[in-house]
């Protein structure tokens, strides 16, 4: 729980993690707080490149998300799509849903953060490296969440 | 070996195995929320039935004038950080479930409508000891009609209140259940999670009716 990137937690409340070094620089700048303390390094942190401008993967979006691609849809890669031009993060995508990962995993393994993953995983879609399964409904039907319901109560 | 679960699928010469051509297919995931304040055993409950270590994943994101910023002004975009934790349990080759640890301030209301989106519900993860921390959570579902139930963290055991005082403090509908479990077994997990999907299954139906 000592994670500074958990903003339940009192000690280290959630600082605005994207260059901070902007914050105060020069006059009419808005935000006349303080610079917030170097965030120790966490595990998450560190040496990542993805670590303080995470957006830098996306050439700078954050905007045109798929709203179909949540955290718990299914990517896998295509069989024999090229990814040797592709930039490392994304290479690294294709090579870890050889079979099918949902994208918090993505995001959980490659240590890239979620809105980062979401717009690469869509790019590399649209590309043809990726297969996205997007479910037809919003809301799970009956018969599926009866089979929930037994699969939950076999385990002891 | 003695048993041969695929008896009429044998690799032969230079075919290639059996799995190789015809791909897995992807289950089909559901997820359930576990919401609440800091330290009430979110992170806890997703550990004790995932089949995973629970996974910690780092949001990005932006807010629009929501809580301290005025939203008048020009830049009043800021960005955070928000962790958040998650599990699974396979249900069988076709169906996976995903539980999903969520801050639940109010700040990071905008960001639950992309959590919830086919959303089978959710756990409201209550410390009696600090019961106010849970009440964006419960207003945030209220709102989006997302079936939820309110489970009383007994850490050791022990019920600070008993449940009927816990529903007047949250004010939460009758048809809310609240239940007590304890976040750090599995069994106890499991049966909150049933009532919540018991919820789930009763929207599905009032969908399915209309």
């Amino acid at each position: 729980m000592s994670n500074p990137a958990d903003p339940d937690d009192p000690a280290h409340p959630a600082a605005p993690g994207v260059r901070p070094f902007l914050r105060n620089s020069g006059p009419g700048v808005r935000y006349q707080q303080a610079p917030p303390p170097a965030p120790p390094p966490g595990p998450l942190s560190g040496e990542q490149g993805t670590s303080l401008r995470p957006f830098v993967l996306t050439s700078g979006r954050v905007d045109g998300l798929d709203p179909n691609i949540g955290l718990e849809t299914q990517v896998s890669s295509q069989p024999g799509a090229h990814s040797a031009r592709l930039s490392p993060e994304k290479r690294a995508i294709v090579h870890l849903c050889g079979d099918p990962l949902s994208v918090a995993e993505i995001s959980a393994r490659l240590r890239m953060h979620l809105g980062v993953t979401r717009i690469l995983v869509g790019d590399l879609r649209a590309a043809g490296h990726l297969d996205v399964h997007v479910l037809e409904n919003d809301f799970p039907d009956p018969e599926t969440i009866m089979r929930v319901i037994r699969g939950l109560r076999s385990i002891s | 070996m003695d048993f041969d679960p695929y008896p009429d699928r044998r690799i032969v010469g230079t075919a290639r195995v059996p799995s190789g051509p015809q791909r897995t297919a992807p289950p089909v995931p559901v997820k359930i929320i576990v919401a609440g304040g800091f330290g009430v055993g979110k992170t806890t409950t997703v550990g004790a039935i995932s089949e995973i270590a629970p996974l910690t994943t780092e949001a990005e994101m932006t807010m629009e004038g929501i809580g301290v910023d005025d939203p008048g002004q020009a830049s009043a975009k800021t960005t955070t950080t928000i962790a958040m934790d998650f599990g699974c349990v396979t249900i069988d080759q076709t169906l996976k479930l995903y539980l999903f640890g969520t801050p639940g301030q109010t700040r990071f209301a905008f960001m639950w409508d992309d959590l919830v989106r086919g959303a089978l519900g959710a756990l409201v993860v209550v410390d009696t000891t600090r019961i106010d921390d849970c009440y964006p959570a419960v207003d945030y579902f209220e709102r989006a009609g997302l079936p939820f139930v309110v489970g009383v963290n007994t850490f050791n055991g022990q019920l600070g209140y008993n449940l009927d005082e816990v529903r007047w403090a949250l004010a939460v509908r009758d048809d809310v259940p609240i239940v007590q479990f304890d976040a750090r077994f599995r069994g106890s997990v499991r049966d909150a999670l049933l009532v919540v999907l018991d919820q789930a299954l009763d929207k599905a139906m009032k969908m399915r009716a209309s």
